[in-house]
C-alpha cells in the first residue's frame, strides 16, 4: 500500500467523517428535547426554559449548528449532561475496553472458525462436517443476551467459577468474550469451510498434491492461505460491526464500554456523548478498513491496492 | 528447535491467560457489604437528592438533612437539627446539633444550612432539591448563633421541616458555583471514590456523630438487568439487590415492600370521548385489578383508590376501590353513544418502558380488558423521553384521546408532594381544569393539622369520584433481594435511601 493510497483513503475517510457527523447533529437532535430528561417532572416551565437557554437549545437549529460545526473543528465535543464531564474524556475511557473486548472475541472465533472450518472441509460430507455445521449455525443464530443470562446462570449461579458481571481482571471477561464470541464464530466457519471446500478442490491443490506436498501443508498452507480472504472481508465488518460496541453483553454484564455509553447516550438524549462516540467509532473503523486492505496484501500477493 | 502447532500454542495461551487472571470473584466478607441497583447515579451532588438513583447513595449515607421522615407515619424526626418550631406564620427556627463535624473536617453550623439553601436555591445551578422540593417557595435564613438558625419563608409553609427533609447540606466547601461529584457531608459514611461506570465506594466515617455504621466498607454497583442482579445475591457478589422483577423474585430472600408509589392511569378528560364521564367510569369498571394482581403485578401490591399510599397525609380511606364490571361498562358506554358521544374513536394508551416491572405487559392486559368492554383503544409503547412529552404540559389542541400510563411517588408524607403539578389548573401534569378543586388544594397547602387532612381527603374524593381523570391501579411493591446472612428488612423508603447505617451481617 503506497503513502499515496493511504493519503486519499483518509481523505475519502475524513469526507465521509464529516458528512456522518452532520447527519449525527441533525438526526440525534431529531429524537427529542433533552430537558425534560434532566429536570424533576415538578419543575417549572420557567425552569425548563432556563436550562434550554444554558443549553443554547433555544438559538435556530442552524445557529445550533453553527457553533457545533466550530467547536467540532477544535475537537471539542462539549460536556455531556448526564455525566457532567467533557463527553470526548467520558468515551475514551470507555473505548479502549470495547475495543479490547472485541479484539479478543474476534480473534479467538477467527482462530477457532479458521480451525473448525477448514476440518469441516476436509471431512466434507462426514459426521465431523455435519457437527461443525450444527454447531456453528447455532453459535450464529443464539441471541447475546440469552446465552450472557444462561452463562450467568450456569458457570456463576449454578458452578460459581465465573463472575457474574462487572469489570477487573481476566476472569471478568470471559463470559462477555464468550457471549460475543458465539455469532462471529459461527459465521466465520461457515465461510470457510466454504472457501475451503473451493480451495481444496482447486488445480493448484491437485498439483501440490502431485508434487509429494503432505496432507497437512496442503490443506493449512496452499488452500487456507488462499482460503482466507473470504473470511479477512467478513472479520474486517465484523470488526466494525464491535467498535461500536457489543451493547446488549454490556449491558447484561455490566461491562463499562462503548456500546452501553452510546446506547445510554441516546436513552438519555445526551447529544455530546452520542456525537463524541460516533466520532471515535468512525475512526476506529476507518483504521480497521485500512488494517483489512493491508492485511490482504500480505496474505494474497497478487492483491495490491492502488 | 521444535516448532509448537499453532493449535497447541494457541491453547496454552488461553490456558495461561485464565490461569494467570483467576481469582475467585469478590465475596462477602464481614468488612465489606456490596449493593447492587439498577442505574448509574446522575449526581452526586447533596442538592440533587430529589432523584431516587442519587438520593438512596447521598441520603442518610454521605449527606444529611436537618431532619428525617419517619417511615413508619411520616412524622419529622430530628437529624442535623435537634428541635424546631415555629416561630410565626412566616418564620421556623430551628436548633441544630452540636458537635457534628463534615468528611473534609469543617464544622457543620449554621453557616453551613445557608450555604446548602443557597446552592439549592441557585437557579444557575439548576438543583433537584430547589426546583422540585422547594419549588416556589423563597428561603430566606438568618443566623442567630451558630446552632440556632431562623428560615423566613415567603408564603406561609406549615409543612417546612417536612420540605427540609429533602435538603441534604454539603460542606461549605462544596463549590457554589458548579456541581460537585465529590460531595462532603456529615452522614455516617464518606465518599471514597466514583468510578464512573463501575462503582461508589464509600468508607465508614470515623468523626460520625451518631451511631457507627458495623460494616466499615460498602460499594453500590449498577447492573440493568433484574436477572443479573438477583444472580449475583446468589453468588456472594452482592448481599442486596433492588427492584428485582416479579418472576425473578420467587426465593425467601426477596422481600416486597411497599415503595410510596401508585401506579395508575391518567385520562385525558379533555378529549372527546373522554370528555363524558360515564366513559371514564366504564373505563375504571372495565379493568380487572383482582387478575392482575399476583399475576402481572406483583401478589402484595395494593389496589388503588387514589393517587397516594395509606401513609400519606391526606388520604382518605373512605373513597371506595373501583369494582370489575364489564357489563356496567358496556352500558355505560351505549347510554353514552345514544347520547351522541364519539364512543368508537380511537383512545391511546401511552405506556412508559420499564416504569416498573412488567409495565407493557399491564398494559397489554388493559388494552384486552377495555376492548372486551367496547373501547376502541390502541396501545403505544413509549420510551422516557416522548413519554415525558406527554406527560407534561404544554400538549396540541387536536391532540388525540388518551390515557397515560404513570406512577405517582409520595414519599414525603403529605398530599402537598403530589396534589397541585397533577391537580390544578395551572399544574404541568393535569388534565384537569376545575376552580373548586384548585380552591379545596390551594386551602389544604396553606392549612395545618386536621383541617389539612380533612380539605386533602376531600379533593382525594373529588378527583376519584366526582372528576373520574384517573384510574388508579396499585399502591406498589418493590422487591429487594437480600443476602440471608445480612440483617436488613427494607421500608418504604428504601426506594429513595439505602439504610447502610442500619445494615449488619448475621
Amino acid at each position: 500500500m503506497s503513502f499515496t493510497y493511504f493519503l486519499k483513503r483518509a481523505a475519502f475517510a475524513a469526507l465521509a467523517l464529516a458528512a456522518l457527523m452532520i447527519s449525527a447533529f441533525f438526526l440525534v437532535r431529531l429524537t427529542g428535547d433533552p430537558v425534560n430528561l434532566y429536570l424533576p417532572v415538578d419543575a417549572s416551565e420557567a425552569a425548563r426554559e432556563a436550562m434550554r437557554v444554558r443549553l443554547g437549545l433555544d438559538h435556530s437549529l442552524l445557529a445550533q449548528f453553527s457553533d457545533w460545526a466550530w467547536d467540532i473543528l477544535s475537537l471539542d465535543f462539549g460536556v455531556s449532561l448526564w455525566h457532567n464531564r467533557p463527553a470526548m474524556d467520558v468515551v475514551l475511557e470507555a473505548l479502549p475496553n470495547t475495543l479490547a473486548l472485541g479484539a479478543i472475541a474476534l480473534a479467538l472465533a477467527f482462530t477457532a472458525a479458521i480451525v473448525m472450518g477448514s476440518i469441516a472441509a476436509v471431512n466434507a460430507g462426514g459426521w465431523i462436517d455435519r457437527g461443525v455445521n450444527v454447531l456453528s449455525q447455532a453459535a450464529a443464530s443464539v441471541p447475546d443476551f440469552w446465552l450472557g443470562l444462561m452463562g450467568v446462570l450456569l458457570f456463576a449461579v449454578t458452578f460459581s467459577i465465573l463472575p457474574t458481571s462487572g469489570f477487573g481482571g481476566p476472569i471478568y471477561w470471559v463470559l462477555p468474550v464468550a457471549c460475543l464470541f458465539a455469532r462471529p464464530f459461527g459465521t466465520l466457519v461457515q465461510i470457510v469451510r466454504g472457501s475451503m471446500i473451493e480451495a481444496l478442490n482447486a488445480t493448484f491443490v491437485r498439483t501440490a498434491r502431485a508434487k509429494g506436498a503432505r496432507d497437512g501443508r496442503v490443506t493449512f498452507v496452499h488452500a487456507l492461505r488462499n482460503a482466507l480472504l473470504p473470511a479477512v472481508t467478513v472479520t474486517g465488518d465484523l470488526a466494525a460491526q464491535f467498535a461500536g460496541g457489543g451493547g446488549v453483553v454490556e449491558v447484561v454484564f455490566g461491562f463499562p464500554g462503548i456500546g452501553k455509553l452510546l446506547i445510554d447516550g441516546i436513552l438519555k438524549r445526551d447529544f455530546a456523548i452520542v456525537q463524541a462516540s460516533i466520532f471515535a467509532v468512525a475512526v476506529v473503523i476507518f483504521v480497521i478498513n485500512i488494517l483489512v486492505d493491508m492485511l490482504y496484501g500480505s496474505i494474497d500477493p497478487r492483491v495490491r491496492v492502488e | 528447535m521444535k516448532k509448537i502447532p499453532a493449535i497447541h500454542a494457541l491453547g496454552m495461551g488461553v490456558a495461561m491467560s485464565l490461569a494467570a487472571g483467576v481469582a475467585i470473584p469478590a465475596r462477602a466478607a464481614p468488612d465489606k457489604l456490596t449493593v447492587v441497583v439498577t442505574d448509574e447515579p446522575k449526581s452526586l451532588d447533596p442538592c440533587d437528592t430529589d432523584l431516587s438513583g442519587n438520593s438512596r447513595i447521598l441520603h442518610n449515607n454521605i449527606t444529611e438533612a436537618l431532619v428525617n421522615l419517619s417511615p413508619k407515619d411520616g412524622s419529622v424526626v430530628p437529624s442535623l437539627a435537634t428541635s424546631w418550631r415555629q416561630v410565626d406564620s412566616l418564620t421556623w427556627e430551628f436548633k441544630l446539633r452540636e458537635g457534628v463535624t463534615f468528611h473534609d473536617g469543617k464544622a457543620f453550623d449554621s453557616s453551613a444550612v445557608i450555604a446548602a439553601l443557597k446552592r439549592a436555591q441557585d437557579p444557575a445551578l439548576a438543583c433537584e432539591v430547589g426546583l422540585a422540593t422547594l419549588k416556589g417557595l423563597k428561603l430566606n435564613a438568618q443566623i442567630v448563633n451558630p446552632t440556632t438558625l431562623l428560615i423566613k419563608t415567603d408564603v406561609v409553609e406549615p409543612i417546612l421541616p417536612n420540605k427540609m427533609s429533602a435538603l441534604d447540606i454539603g460542606s461549605p466547601a462544596t463549590p457554589g458555583d458548579t456541581k460537585t461529584r465529590t460531595p462532603a457531608g456529615t452522614g455516617p459514611y464518606k465518599l471514597v471514590a466514583w468510578t464512573p461506570g463501575q462503582s461508589v465506594g464509600l468508607a465508614a466515617y470515623e468523626g460520625y456523630w451518631g451511631d457507627k455504621p458495623t460494616i466499615p466498607n460498602a460499594t453500590i454497583i449498577w447492573r440493568a438487568e433484574s436477572a443479573v442482579r438477583a444472580a449475583m445475591v446468589d453468588t456472594g457478589e452482592a448481599q442486596i439487590a433492588y427492584e428485582i422483577a416479579p418472576q425473578d423474585g420467587t426465593t425467601e430472600q426477596d422481600h416486597a415492600f411497599p415503595n410510596a408509589e401508585t401506579s395508575l392511569l391518567r385520562i385525558d378528560a379533555q378529549i372527546a370521548p373522554l370528555n363524558d364521564k360515564r366513559v371514564r367510569e366504564a373505563l375504571n369498571l372495565a379493568i380487572d385489578r383482582d387478575g392482575l394482581i399476583g399475576t402481572i403485578f406483583h401478589k402484595d401490591a395494593q389496589k388503588a383508590m387514589q393517587v397516594v399510599p395509606p401513609s400519606v397525609f391526606g388520604f382518605n380511606p373512605d373513597i371506595p376501590v373501583w369494582t370489575y364490571d364489564p357489563e356496567k361498562a358496556k352500558s355505560l358506554l351505549a347510554a353514552a353513544k345514544a347520547d351522541g358521544v364519539p364512543v368508537d374513536k380511537e383512545i391511546v394508551i401511552y405506556g412508559r418502558i420499564g416504569i416498573y416491572p412488567n409495565s407493557s405487559e399491564s398494559l397489554e392486559a388493559i388494552q384486552a380488558m377495555l376492548a372486551d368492554a367496547g373501547f376502541n383503544a390502541r396501545l403505544e409503547m413509549l420510551e422516557t423521553s416522548p413519554w415525558l412529552k406527554r406527560l407534561l404540559k404544554p400538549w396540541s389542541k387536536d391532540r388525540q384521546p388518551s390515557i397515560l400510563q404513570t406512577q405517582i411517588d409520595n414519599a414525603e408524607g403529605d398530599a402537598v408532594f403530589t396534589l397541585p403539578n397533577r391537580f390544578t389548573t395551572d399544574g404541568n401534569q393535569s388534565t384537569i381544569t376545575d376552580a373548586g378543586l384548585d380552591k379545596l388544594i390551594a386551602d389544604g397547602t396553606k392549612a395545618t393539622g386536621e383541617e389539612r387532612k380533612r380539605l386533602f381527603q376531600q379533593a382525594f374524593k373529588y378527583i376519584a369520584v366526582d372528576a373520574v381523570n384517573i384510574a388508579p391501579l396499585f399502591h406498589m411493591v418493590t422487591i429487594a433481594r437480600v443476602a440471608k446472612n445480612v440483617n436488613y428488612t427494607p421500608d418504604v423508603q428504601a426506594g429513595n435511601e439505602i439504610k447502610l447505617k442500619s445494615i449488619s451481617y448475621r
